[in-house]
């Protein structure tokens, strides 16, 4: 069975369930549902992140991805595989540091951001041809996702909801209290990793469809824009999955009709939901 | 219930912690005995967070620590409670006590609502230190006193064979603190766990430690809480100047006033 076989009956779905002029060309189709499962995914795992105070480190990992598009280039291996394994190295290494130094986080986060960007520029000015392929990493190019990718991408959301069923409760208790949490029995230290690692796979992931420059703003805009009005963690959660997913249809059908950069647009919509919520905030006191 | 014969609850054995390069704690040899109250005092730096955190096992260090199970509480490693001196957590989280309680009761995520074994469990926890008032309050709303209530609440749920409790009434107003240790001393007084306690107020450890540990990067004087509070260990520990001042004659609250305190402070991993 080929891939298109594969969701060629999801595509005739959404024709029905989508019958507007934006969603009609086939592009425009992947586009959808490549952020139907991005969206949710990133904003998912954006609740524990922003309650771990942990946006720098996304932001460094997406940064990594310059370098690791750099480096399959340099060697011949797809470009995809070497940034997902170079962001998964940068999370895991920054884990670690951080573990062992005395240093405050955004410091051991600041060395490394700064050390994969040079690595980086340093590869990509030694290899002219480059400049031109990184364009679609550096702004998103989520109308040219292929099928496969499209694949890797729900694998990705249903990856993190079974990661997140299992360890959302104690990942939570060790952003309240490290020691407290661990006194409750919770594996501190390896939990730890397994959830930079799965940042640095939604990241690496998210990067396709908006980007290096504003894939933070996928995990971190609809986690803030929820707890602005949130009262538990139930809202809290549901809220920005929700806010993801509507900002990301929003955001698509504008960048259509507009002609705007899809996930430049799809941002924006998630900046405005933060933007209101932060107004009601405001008005009914959170 | 207290075992005769004082049964050990933790030895600690020649125990030492390095961060980076310094010598934290050296030579560390200490019991806690079952059942009893156990402070561990000393000047800011000392190392008295750090020992809580190597009870815990959340920093590295050499020597050995021992848990020793009594009989009468049943097979298996023992249980330890933790009052953290302060949550380092972000007061705008959405996360309310319930959220909190049932992050360690349930099984299934919280962002799929609470079961109502945890709803059961948070509420007669709370019930016992007197706060099921706050349930459905967000963590980050709650008072000092409050939070403190909370977590030792969550700390005595599992009813623990050791309770550690870091600074518990620091932080806190003078009332909030009367009813903290209040509390602490009915529950303690009824279910019998060892409790060690590091605390800068004396008058705290007077009333409520049988035993004190003097700590100041090594062990001072360990003994009967009688015995060891004397001007001498206190001049040993906190350097010449310091005495005991009390707030008013009508109050027993003293506290420990040392020299000028040297700009050391004892950080979380410290």
């Amino acid at each position: 069975m080929t891939v298109e076989s594969l969701l060629a009956p999801l595509f005739s779905a959404m024709g029905h369930l989508l019958p507007f002029g934006f969603a009609e060309p086939l592009f425009m189709k992947r586009a959808i549902v490549a952020l139907l499962c991005v969206a949710p995914a990133a904003a998912a795992v954006g609740v524990p992140l922003v309650h771990f105070r942990m946006a720098f480190f996304s932001d460094a990992i997406g940064h990594s991805a310059f370098t690791g598009v750099a480096i399959g280039v340099l060697l011949g291996v797809h470009p995809l595989l070497t940034m997902v394994a170079f962001g998964l190295f940068v999370a895991w290494a920054i884990t670690l540091v951080k573990g062992r130094t005395e240093l405050s986080p955004d410091t051991v986060i600041g060395v490394f951001f700064s050390t994969v960007i040079a690595l980086g520029i340093a590869v990509i000015s030694a290899q002219k041809g480059l400049t031109r392929n990184l364009q679609a990493y550096l702004y998103g190019d989520l109308l040219a996702v292929s099928e496969t990718e499209l694949l890797w991408m729900a694998a990705l959301l249903f990856g993190v909801a079974a990661y997140l069923f299992l360890a959302f409760n104690r990942i939570m208790l060790i952003g309240v209290h490290e020691g407290f949490a661990k006194s409750m029995g919770v594996p501190v230290r390896a939990l730890e990793i397994s959830f930079a690692l799965v940042v640095a796979l939604v990241v690496t992931t998210a990067i396709r469809a908006v980007g290096i420059l504003l894939v933070t703003a996928l995990l971190v805009v609809p986690a803030a824009s929820a707890r602005n009005i949130a009262r538990g963690a139930v809202s809290a959660f549901w809220g920005a999955v929700a806010i993801a997913v509507a900002s990301g249809l929003s955001g698509i059908a504008a960048s259509y009709y507009l002609d705007t950069a899809t996930g430049a647009t799809v941002v924006l919509f998630a900046a405005a939901f933060f933007a209101v919520t932060a107004m009601l905030k405001g008005i009914f006191g959170g | 219930m207290t075992a005769p014969g004082h049964h050990h609850t933790l030895e600690i054995r020649n125990l030492s912690v390095r961060a980076g390069g310094t010598e934290i704690l050296s030579g560390i040899n200490a019991d806690i005995r079952c059942g009893e109250v156990t402070a561990l005092v000393g000047p800011n730096g000392a190392g008295k967070t750090t020992l809580l955190l190597a009870i815990l096992g959340l920093v590295p260090y050499t020597g050995e620590i021992r848990f020793c199970r009594a009989a009468e509480h049943g097979e298996g490693a023992p249980r330890i409670g933790y009052v953290p001196q302060r949550l380092d957590f972000d007061r705008n989280t959405p996360m309310t006590v319930l959220d909190f309680f049932a992050l360690s009761s349930q099984r299934y995520p919280v962002i799929f609502g609470h079961s109502a074994r945890s709803r059961r469990s948070a509420r007669e926890s709370l019930t016992r230190v007197d706060a099921d008032h706050l349930v459905s309050r967000p963590l980050g709303k709650l008072s000092g006193g409050e939070l403190q209530r909370i977590l030792l609440a969550l700390a005595l749920r599992d009813n623990p064979d050791i309770l550690l409790l870091d600074e518990p009434v620091s932080g806190v107003d003078l009332s909030g603190e009367a009813l903290f240790c209040d509390f602490l001393g009915k529950i303690h007084s009824e279910t019998r766990f060892s409790l060690l306690l590091v605390s800068h107020d004396l008058s705290v450890v007077g009333r409520h430690a049988d035993r004190v540990i003097c700590l100041n990067r090594r062990i001072i004087c360990q003994g009967a809480t009688t015995e060891m509070l004397t001007p001498e260990n206190l001049e040993a520990m906190y350097g010449s100047g310091a005495h005991l001042v009390s707030h008013g004659p009508a109050e027993e609250h003293g506290h420990l006033h040392g020299p000028p305190a040297s700009g050391e402070s004892e950080g979380k991993k410290g």
